[in-house]
């Protein structure tokens, strides 16, 4: 390593990035392409820090593998600080091959941990989970420790496992602690907000009341019949029926669950699945056929039967019925639900991770947009969403260090 | 050209008080190494770090019998290794870009990294004499008997060679062990070379061949 690239990575390392843009902002060899790029991220111009990591890692011969994989990991983190989701996972696969290969563990764990994250991010919780399986954070530095943990927690709240959710929280404060990254003991300190704010709304007989992640856990194992509005599936204890796509079905079981232990009326029924003001033959006709599907649907869970009025809900095992309802309903939930991160993101990036169409986002978009819920900026496809305030992006950049061959 | 494997004979460190090591020297008792903000002085027969200078220290370092000579940042610092003052500063030839630093007839020789090529200059002035092009990543360059030799350490693969001092062709090499770095080299004056092994933090004696 040259005395420069030495000086300026050691300016990197103690925090300071303009220290370390001083000493090779003139300088294009690769080394210096890839500390000017981890420089510039740390100051918060991913753009051009890509840029200069794409080059870097471009610029670095044949021999100098585990340097350039480091550059396309620290590319790769970016990317999903960033929210640019496209990033192709294979790169980022072969680079942590290249580093487990060469005995880098550290930046191979944080390769891992990235790949983790953005599978985290567009709701693939059971490759994120198999990724993690039997992974030993304990070798790892602080910072990264505090990183895994999280990730770890992330996975364990959307599976409403809220000790073990509590658990990874807990070693990643003791992690970030030791690292002594003010940004990273934020970061986890938002992130344990998550055990602490309501995640669903439960409704009952009538009345409703929010409910906290680790209350949710315990409905779900208190065995009520749930018909459960967050995910558009209806469990008890033993069995789950997914109704995610019939959303009509679904809608009936859910007005259902809410009249229960009495009876829904038709009119109700009728304007909640079908949005009809007025009943007339062809409607009711309509009805029957509906309530004769979802009646096949949940045989297994419940009977429905009908009444005078309409129809009811009677539980085969359970002793109860409740639905339980994201904590705030409105159109495009699920969007502004994914922007409440405080990120920015594209809307193709949203698509991915809501597995809609683009159009379909894009309409959401302009509709939250025209409200006032979302604001954008960028132009075309650097165009960015997110919601108001403006946050920047706290999500910390944990990059793995430049030197090559050292 | 005679080629062999490097045959370490003994490795000093990793030291919990510098993690990395960029440039040694020996003055005859101790070796001293740079490690970023310090010059450190070990005793080669207990491995211990007896005392260090706090100077930066991001490259090369080299004795001329009564004084220190360390590359950092884009320059050569003069410093009297009883004090650990800085008594002169001139500009390094890579302007930035220097690694490895010898003293040898009264000249200072600075292996220029990336640039491939080694630079002999008056260390009063810092202008350069002559340059001697290399094939290869210049990491660490030393003089023994007037033999010019220097390391070289890219990716995985890491030697010390003797090259000819008028023509740059390489005259002997001996392959570093896998996974052992070369980045900053001395002679001991006799039968050892100590080489700096980068983020290992360690430094080995490595038999030099007759």
């Amino acid at each position: 390593m040259d005395s420069l690239i030495t000086a300026a990575a050691h300016a990197l390392a103690t925090g300071d990035p303009l220290g370390a843009l001083k000493r090779v902002a003139l300088r294009d060899d690769p080394p210096a392409l890839a500390l000017r790029g981890i420089a510039m991220a740390q100051l918060g111009d991913l753009v051009r820090a890509k840029a200069l990591l794409k080059s870097a890692a471009r610029a670095f011969g044949r021999k100098e593998a585990v340097a350039r994989a480091r550059c396309v990991v620290a590319e790769a983190e970016i990317a999903l600080v960033s929210r640019d989701l496209t990033w192709p996972a294979k790169a980022l696969d072969a680079a942590r091959a290249t580093l487990e290969a060469h005995g880098d563990r550290v930046n191979a764990a944080h390769a891992l941990n990235v790949e983790v994250r953005r599978l985290l991010l567009i709701g693939r919780l059971d490759e994120a989970e198999r990724m993690l399986a039997g992974f030993d954070p304990s070798p790892l530095p602080p910072a990264l420790r505090a990183a895994h943990e999280l990730a770890v927690a992330g996975i364990a709240a959307r599976r409403v496992q809220t000790q073990a959710a509590r658990a990874a929280l807990t070693r990643a404060a003791e992690a970030a602690r030791v690292a002594d990254i003010p940004a990273l003991t934020a970061e986890v300190e938002s992130a344990s907000l998550v055990l602490k704010t309501p995640a669903a709304r439960l409704i009952a007989q009538g009345k409703e009341r929010p409910l906290l992640l680790e209350e949710v856990e315990a409905l779900l194992s208190s065995g009520a019949l749930v018909v459960d509005a967050c995910r558009n599936v209806v469990r008890d204890e033993r069995l789950t029926v997914s109704l995610a796509t019939r959303p009509i079905l679904f809608a009936l079981a859910r007005a259902l669950a809410e009249a229960w232990p009495g009876d829904a009326p038709r009119s109700t029924l009728l304007s909640r699945a079908f949005r009809a003001k007025h009943a007339d033959e062809s409607h009711r006709a309509r009805l029957r056929v509906e309530i004769g599907r979802l009646r096949a649907e949940l045989r297994a869970l419940a009977d429905i039967s009908a009444t005078n009025r309409g129809f009811a809900l009677a539980p085969r095992h359970a002793r109860e019925v409740v639905v339980l309802a994201p904590p705030v309903e409105e159109r495009h939930a699920a969007v502004l639900a994914f922007l409440a991160d405080g990120e920015s993101w594209s809307s193709s990036a949203l698509a991915i991770a809501l597995g809609a169409s683009p159009r379909t986002v894009q309409r959401a978009l302009d509709s939250l947009a025209a409200a006032g819920k979302v604001q954008s900026f960028g132009r075309g496809p650097a165009r960015r969403w997110m919601t108001p305030p403006l946050t920047g992006f706290p999500t910390i950049l944990l990059l793995p260090g430049p030197l090559p061959s050292d | 050209m005679k080629r062999s494997a490097a045959e370490i004979l003994r490795e000093y460190g990793p030291f919990p008080e510098a993690e990395q090591v960029h440039g040694v020297t020996f003055d005859g008792h101790q070796v001293w190494f740079a490690s970023g903000e310090k010059l450190n002085a070990v005793d080669p027969e207990s491995g211990q770090i007896t005392r260090s200078i706090d100077v930066a220290a991001h490259a090369g370092t080299a004795f001329d019998g009564r004084h220190l000579f360390q590359i950092a940042e884009d320059r050569i610092q003069k410093i009297d290794p009883q004090t650990g003052r800085v008594l002169a500063t001139i500009p390094a030839p890579g302007g930035g870009g220097d690694s490895g630093l010898a003293w040898a007839e009264g000249t200072l020789w600075v292996g220029q990294h990336r640039g491939r090529r080694i630079h002999q200059i008056d260390p009063e002035t810092g202008e350069v004499l002559r340059t001697i092009e290399s094939n290869r990543v210049v990491t660490g360059v030393t003089w023994i008997d007037g033999e010019l030799w220097h390391g070289t350490w890219e990716g995985d693969g890491a030697d010390v060679r003797r090259i000819d001092p008028q023509t740059g062709a390489v005259l002997e090499r001996l392959d570093m062990p896998p996974g052992m770095g070369v980045s900053g080299l001395e002679s001991d004056g006799g039968d050892r070379f100590f080489c700096g092994g980068g983020s290992a933090g360690k430094i080995r004696a490595v038999r030099r061949p007759r």
